[in-house]
């Protein structure tokens, strides 16, 4: 589903993201663990054609990001670390904007929307502007966005800072179901503990390089790894 | 802390004379100059010789007449009120709506401090208009009446009184607004509403100026005493330029009571305002239908919805909306005899009422900027088209959209206005009305243009991009730099050509410089607009 290939980008003289390879199938629920200032959000940004990158190679479904990056978009949908979304637009007119930019006829979103904005306690809020959310409101309706057309691929960074315990409950059981029917997630998180319950696969980032990609039980049992542990856990 | 406060305000303000968003580091030092240099010369060089040229015909006959108290009443006005129309639309948004207000709330920073510091910007704002006009008055005033020490001394505190009268004026009007902001829907429209009569007014007693400065000068002594009579108050003021030791220490006492007052009031306010939603009522949902837009459809509404929700962003990029019809309608009304005046006046070269007519409305084609700061306005935003499986062109090409819709639409009916009064062959008419729309086309395209070369993404106010970048500077001004020339060199050397052939010529260097600007909007705009 999406294959990152040698991918360095540099600010600067300084290298956040440093020759980083993974591959993340259909179906998987994949974590990218790192502390602060890893190359996750950059390595993710770059992921979904936000961020150019000085080397390596993308592509999602087998197309090149940087070759065809609207063919690509299109299977995906991307959640940033902080929901900056239109804050003159009311949650509604924000969602028929995302659904009208992807080509979702009108009767299937009104019931996607129902159906999500119900789940994340949402619906009456949906007439009020953005710029009146709370940052966990904006959160629920950046998520509401991202699964309205149902991408191949989503990606998100650090979900569920910001949401209620009920609502990243949901969105957790959301992320299964979404992979379950044969959809691939990409996420940044820094809580061991999250990555530990919810991925399928985990790859952990120091230092813009990767130094290991594995099921979380092959991850933790290396040893090595201990002092990554300690400073995520401390974090 | 203040002093770092104000610096970080002011290094936003003009953070793209010093710092190249393209290049992502800090211009060289030739580079700032320059754009300081520009920066100066269209304060001082077009305000100021504006106001200098005013000072001088006013200035002689009264200060003849022992009538300087006047002179100071006059062009003290006209600071206090370009002052407080350069700054007041900006206070509500620059004291109130700051998108770091809540950050600052929560650092140990006394409220006071946050407070003085957005004044001060509100105070530096308004000064940057209102002084344009007051150096040049007191500077021609004391070439002609002669230099004492009282003068000089009584005059620069006469200047200080002023920008700080700016300061309150804005900050009452300011604070009006956010009360009564609080309280209603369709606030951009209603500060829109009201900002339109204040605009209304400041054009009539402009379009007046002449016929009211020709009779005062008439009059003055009648006047002087009227106002003397009626207004002590204002003899009083004008009297502080003249060197009146008393006026000056009663106005400047006056003052800073006034702004203790002032400071009271907004400091009981502030917290609550800053903080506020703004809100009235939850608004309910309701589910309506909808239909399936275009994605480039999408984009346009929401371009229209971001201009249409900012009163700042209608009132300092939109006006032309209104102002070149008005221009129509005004032609419609005087245009035959205006263009009867001006053909006898420029008898000796055939073709310049054509060429004026094309000037006027050139130049109001810069009162219409919205493209000019609409790449700049994504902000922390910028990631949603960059992420969605839209292409930058058509995300580019929206914004674009908008303002050829609100331009070219009004300018239609202008420039047919224009065509139809103008008196001239078929082919000058039809001239006029291809020059003006190929120029509004070619000056939208430049817009953008600098807008995605110089963008300000990291803005907390949104009066930054809006009002206070290089970008509008130089479209606005620049698009009085091309009307002027387009006069001036007809009346030099181009009425040797004719009016048909010298419009021709603006006609088709406009559509080249459309057709090669939206070439690089599509290509190199799109890619700048994809790696910022």
């Amino acid at each position: 589903m999406l294959n990152i290939e040698h991918l360095t980008k540099r600010y600067g003289d300084k290298k956040a993201v440093d020759d980083l390879s993974l591959r993340i199938r259909p179906g998987e629920i994949f974590g990218f663990i790192g502390h602060n200032g890893a190359g996750k959000s950059t390595t993710l940004k770059s992921a979904v054609g936000i961020l150019q990158f000085d080397a390596g190679t993308i592509t999602i479904g087998g197309k090149d990001l940087l070759a065809e990056p609207v063919a690509c978009k299109k299977a995906l949908a991307y959640i940033p670390d902080n929901p900056d979304l239109y804050e003159f637009m009311s949650g509604i007119k924000y969602l028929n904007f995302i659904a009208d930019i992807f080509g979702i006829p009108a009767a299937e979103r009104q019931e996607k929307i129902r159906k999500y904005a119900d789940l994340f306690e949402l619906t009456g809020d949906l007439a009020q502007p953005i710029s009146a959310y709370s940052h966990g409101m904006k959160q629920k309706l950046a998520v509401i966005s991202a699964w309205l057309h149902d991408p191949k691929l989503i990606v998100m960074d650090e979900p569920f800072v910001g949401l209620d315990p009920k609502a990243s409950h949901l969105l957790k059981e959301m992320m299964r179901e979404h992979c379950d029917k044969g959809g691939a997630i990409f996420f940044s998180t820094h809580v061991l503990e999250v990555a530990e319950k919810l991925c399928d696969k985990v790859a952990i980032i120091k230092q813009g390089r990767l130094i290991k990609v594995g099921t979380m039980e092959e991850v933790k049992g290396d040893d090595s790894l201990e002092e990554v542990f300690l400073e995520l856990e401390a974090e | 802390m203040l002093g770092l406060l104000l610096k970080k305000q002011l290094t936003e303000v003009f953070r793209s004379y010093f710092y190249d968003a393209k290049k992502n580091k800090m211009r060289s030092k030739p580079a700032i100059a320059l754009w300081i240099v520009f920066f100066v010369v269209i304060m001082v060089g077009v305000l100021g010789g504006m106001f200098t040229v005013l000072s001088l015909s006013l200035c002689g006959s009264l200060v003849m007449a022992d009538m300087g108290w006047l002179y100071f009443v006059l062009m003290g006005g006209i600071a206090i009120l370009l002052g407080a129309f350069g700054s007041v639309f900006n206070t509500y948004a620059g004291l109130y709506l700051a998108k770091d207000n809540d950050l600052l709330l929560s650092l140990p920073i006394p409220v006071g401090t946050i407070m003085a510091a957005r004044l001060l910007n509100v105070f530096l704002l308004g000064a940057m208009y209102s002084l344009p006009v007051l150096i040049p008055a007191l500077a021609v005033y004391w070439i002609v009446a002669g230099v004492t020490v009282s003068r000089v001394v009584c005059g620069v505190l006469l200047l200080l009184i002023i920008t700080v009268i700016v300061l309150l004026l804005s900050c009452v009007l300011g604070w009006a607004v956010a009360k009564i902001s609080l309280r209603l829907k369709n606030k951009s429209f209603l500060t829109v509403l009201a900002a339109l009569l204040f605009i209304a007014a400041y054009y009539f007693f402009y379009f007046k100026a002449n016929d009211l400065i020709r009779d005062l000068l008439l009059n003055a002594s009648v006047y002087g005493e009227k106002i003397k009579g009626a207004a002590y108050g204002l003899y009083l003021f004008g009297r502080i330029g003249e060197g009146d030791w008393t006026a000056a220490a009663i106005y400047a006492a006056a003052t800073a009571a006034l702004s203790a007052l002032v400071w009271f009031l907004m400091s009981r306010s502030f917290v609550r305002i800053a903080t506020s939603s703004g809100n009235t009522e939850k608004q309910r949902y309701v589910e309506k239908a909808v239909k399936l837009r275009s994605p480039f459809s999408a984009l346009l509404a929401k371009e229209f919805g971001r201009f249409t929700s900012s009163a700042n962003y209608m009132l300092n990029c939109g006006l032309g909306v209104l102002l070149i019809p008005a221009l129509g309608v005004l032609l419609l009304l005087k245009g035959r005899e205006i263009c009867l005046v001006l053909g006898e006046v420029f008898a000796a070269r055939p073709g310049t009422v054509a060429v004026l007519l094309c000037t006027m409305l050139c130049m109001l084609v810069s009162m219409n900027d919205m493209a000019v700061p609409s790449v700049s306005l994504e902000g922390k935003s910028l990631w949603i088209p960059q992420s969605l499986p839209v292409k930058a062109k058509t995300v580019l090409r929206a914004k674009l959209s908008v303002q050829l819709i609100l331009t070219l639409l009004p300018m239609l009916f202008a420039v047919l206005c224009a065509s139809f009064v103008s008196g001239e062959t078929l082919a000058v008419r039809l001239l006029l009305v291809l020059m003006p729309l190929t120029f509004a086309l070619f000056w939208s395209l430049l817009g953008l243009f600098v807008g995605i070369r110089m963008p300000l993404l990291n803005w907390t106010d949104e009066t930054a991009p809006i009002k206070q970048s290089g970008a509008i500077l130089i479209i606005i001004f620049g698009a009085w730099g091309v009307a002027a020339a387009l006069a001036g060199l007809y009346l030099l050397i181009g009425y040797r050509l004719g009016a048909t052939a010298y419009l021709a010529i603006w006609t088709a260097l406009s559509a080249v410089g459309s057709l090669l600007l939206l070439r690089w909007i599509d290509s190199k705009g799109a890619e700048a607009f994809e790696a910022l």
